[in-house]
């Protein structure tokens, strides 16, 4: 269909070709299993948020965007890194930190990933090297300085930093790829491309959507893909995340969703009139778990009752979470200094000696430097 | 062989701390020497301390303070970046949030501004956001230029910003003594911090001492004891106070310098047990008179002991302007030993 866009996406209509071809059956359970459990997910914090007014800080949904965290999930490993946009419930559970904690942050308790300090835009989880932020772009030049220090200290592991299209509107998105690519540092650049900020779309705020093309020319592969074949999906970061292993550079994988709910919160935004009721429509027909249902379907790897089974489970988790998130006690206002600073410095304390000394030799004063 | 010499200077280290009344061994380094040596002596005694900055390995070598690195620890450690000071902030971010204590360099303050991003929105709020799971102990040594036209994009001294943000520290070092002792100080901290270096002191001399030692963080000290009034200064401010100092001491009017070496934490309780003596304050703060640490320094004080001020407060700082060029300018700008002199001696007349 010529080379991959949006609209080209929309003008091919119902996608056919996700194939289970070359993919273990486990490898694929096991995508299947993250991207409903997700849904479910995030559709119960949906019901949830309003009109219970109780989980109080932003939240971006990401449902219909789940392709990309399910094949995080299966190829990271747990000391490898992962920094996430404000979308970020996927990734948080792609790194198999703990739905529990993740619930009760929302909610703003103690028992939360971060006590209540971060909320869902701002999450993280340093145990399994998880983090997010809000600021679009910068995490992925943090992304960046982890994989620096991996190629120096000639480990084997990855930075993977996701973020959206819009994340390339900023200045600093293109010095992390410039030097990612330079340095040829174990980094892989995952954009999910959803094609709006908030309401505007790429082609209103760029003069052309080609981000994957660009991106070649700074000497790093790209991957440009129809992100909600979570197979296609998998593949590509198979191997970016493999080539990055091995020391063979860094590289992008441009995975081309869309994300059902508005930029933020359960509720549709469409009132606005950015995108059309039939475009919506259609991303839905291509939804993500649906295709590859059929698919699994077909090839006898899911049945009707084999997917009743796993929704208890996954349900069953999920009321866990509200109930451990809802029972939990808020945080108490301590110490607000001991909140921001360390409280001990243990290795200056090893490595310096701790003489102070008060003479200052004034006759220096009089040598007064010479401007500069 | 790291692990060695990394052993044998801990020891030395450690030997200060017990040697009580016995001088320890130093030399005299100047300003810049003095950083190059604090450089040198952690990336010895730690792996994890790697240097990223413009030009940090060729001779010139950023006035002076990287000598010797690029031979002694190579490429892999001393990284010259490229002019992408955004990128730079947040990769050095990323590296200490891995196990790594990296230094970033900046010529120019002017220049990190493009980081402004990563100190403001990820740096200064990593730890706390992460409920103290997570850490990134990454110095920044930012140097502000003076004089010789350097202008109005190569002479702000924005640690009054910096200051402003909850989560950094914040030094600015006036001898070489604590430019060393800091910046050890910094690197095997914990917390992100700024240090403002003031290229006007770099050619000070100082007695330095060998081994590598620390300077706390919120500790101001006495550089000169007199009764009549409390001279709270920063930076290059330090050496014109003393300057005025030992004039006025001429004229009978004891000064007390108080060098505040670190604007976060801001250690006012020094300054309160002067002026709770002198009853007289002055500050003299290298930076636009309007919402800066000289503020800051008079409400503390104010707050706490303002009853037992005899005269109003004064600051000593420049004008609320951009720096112009013109030497003609330029000498006006700064406040000189004149100016300096004269708003102290309207404080005891």
């Amino acid at each position: 269909m010529g080379r991959l866009s949006h609209q080209s996406i929309l003008a091919a209509g119902r996608y056919k070709s996700l194939s289970l071809s070359g993919i273990s059956p486990e490898v694929v359970k096991s995508l299947h299993r993250f991207m409903l459990r997700l849904r479910r997910c995030e559709e119960a914090l949906a019901q949830e948020y309003h009109p219970a007014d109780e989980m109080r800080c932003p939240v971006h949904f990401c449902i219909g965007q789940e392709a990309v965290p399910a094949a995080l999930s299966v190829l990271l490993a747990r000391d490898d890194y992962l920094f996430s946009h404000h979308r970020s419930h996927g990734y948080y559970l792609a790194k198999e930190a703990p739905m529990t904690a993740m619930f009760a942050e929302l909610y703003g308790k103690a028992t939360g990933a971060n006590g209540g300090r971060a909320g869902s835009q701002d999450i993280s989880y340093a145990s399994v090297n998880f983090h997010s932020g809000a600021i679009l772009a910068g995490a992925t030049a943090i992304a960046v300085g982890a994989a620096l220090s991996i190629k120096s200290r000639g480990e084997s592991r990855v930075a993977v930093a996701g973020f959206g299209e819009s994340a390339t509107d900023e200045g600093i998105f293109w010095e992390a790829v410039s030097y990612a690519a330079f340095r040829k540092l174990p980094v892989v650049f995952v954009c999910e491309n959803n094609n709006y900020s908030v309401f505007s779309p790429q082609l209103k705020r760029q003069a052309g959507d080609n981000i994957s093309e660009r991106v070649a020319t700074f000497g790093m592969k790209s991957m440009p893909l129809f992100g909600n074949d979570v197979v296609l999906v998998y593949n590509a970061l198979k191997s970016a995340i493999e080539d990055a292993r091995a020391g063979r550079g860094p590289c992008l994988v441009e995975a081309y969703t869309y994300r059902w709910s508005g930029h933020y919160g359960p509720a549709s935004d469409d009132l606005v009139g950015y995108r059309s009721e039939d475009e919506v429509k259609a991303w839905k027909e291509n939804c993500p778990i649906g295709l590859l249902d059929e698919a699994m379907i077909a090839g006898g790897l899911l049945s009707e009752a084999g997917r009743a089974a796993l929704l208890k489970e996954i349900d069953a988790e999920i009321a866990e979470a509200f109930r451990f998130a809802k029972s939990s006690p808020f945080p108490k206002a301590g110490d607000w200094e001991a909140m921001n600073y360390a409280s001990s410095s243990p290795v200056a304390d090893a490595l310096l000696a701790d003489i102070d000394m008060e003479a200052f030799d004034a006759h220096q004063a009089m040598v007064q430097a010479k401007g500069y | 062989m790291t692990a060695k010499r990394s052993k044998v200077l801990a020891e030395a280290a450690r030997s200060f701390n017990g040697a009580a009344g016995t001088a320890p061994a130093t030399r005299k380094l100047s300003y810049a020497q003095a950083i190059a040596q604090g450089l040198h002596q952690a990336m010895e005694l730690s792996q994890d301390v790697i240097l990223l900055g413009q030009l940090v390995d060729y001779t010139p070598a950023v006035f002076g303070t990287t000598t010797g690195l690029i031979e002694r620890f190579g490429p892999d450690r001393v990284l010259d970046f490229p002019v992408a000071e955004s990128v730079m902030t947040a990769a050095g971010m990323g590296a200490a949030l891995t196990g790594m204590r990296p230094v970033l360099i900046h010529h120019r303050l002017d220049f990190m501004l493009y980081s402004m991003d990563n100190v403001v929105n990820w740096l200064s709020l990593w730890r706390f956001k992460s409920n103290d799971e997570s850490r990134v102990p990454v110095t920044i040594r930012a140097i502000v230029g003076k004089g010789w036209g350097q202008g109005p994009q190569h002479s702000k001294s924005l640690h009054a910003w910096f200051a402003h943000l909850p989560g950094l520290r914040v030094a600015v070092p006036a001898t070489a003594f604590d430019a060393k002792g800091l910046l050890l100080e910094s690197i095997f901290g914990e917390d992100p911090t700024i240090i403002i270096e003031h290229r006007s002191l770099f050619t000070l001399q100082d007695d330095v001492p060998e081994a590598p030692y620390r300077v706390r963080f919120g500790k101001a000290v006495v550089r000169r004891r007199g009764g009549d009034l409390t001279l709270a200064a920063i930076g290059f401010m330090v050496p014109l106070a003393l300057k005025v100092a030992a004039r006025l001491a001429e004229r009978s009017v004891e000064v007390e310098v108080i060098d505040l070496r670190t604007v976060t934490p801001l250690d006012t309780a020094t300054v309160v047990q002067s002026v709770s003596r002198t009853g007289r304050l002055a500050v003299a703060d290298p930076a636009w008179r309007s919402v800066g640490v000289a503020a800051e320094v008079i409400a503390s004080v104010s707050e706490q002991c303002g009853r037992q001020l005899k005269a109003d407060p004064v600051r000593i700082c420049y004008p609320d302007s951009h720096t112009p060029m013109s030497s003609a300018l330029e000498n006006v700008y700064y406040p000189d030993e004149e100016a300096l002199a004269a708003k102290l001696l309207s404080l005891v007349r």
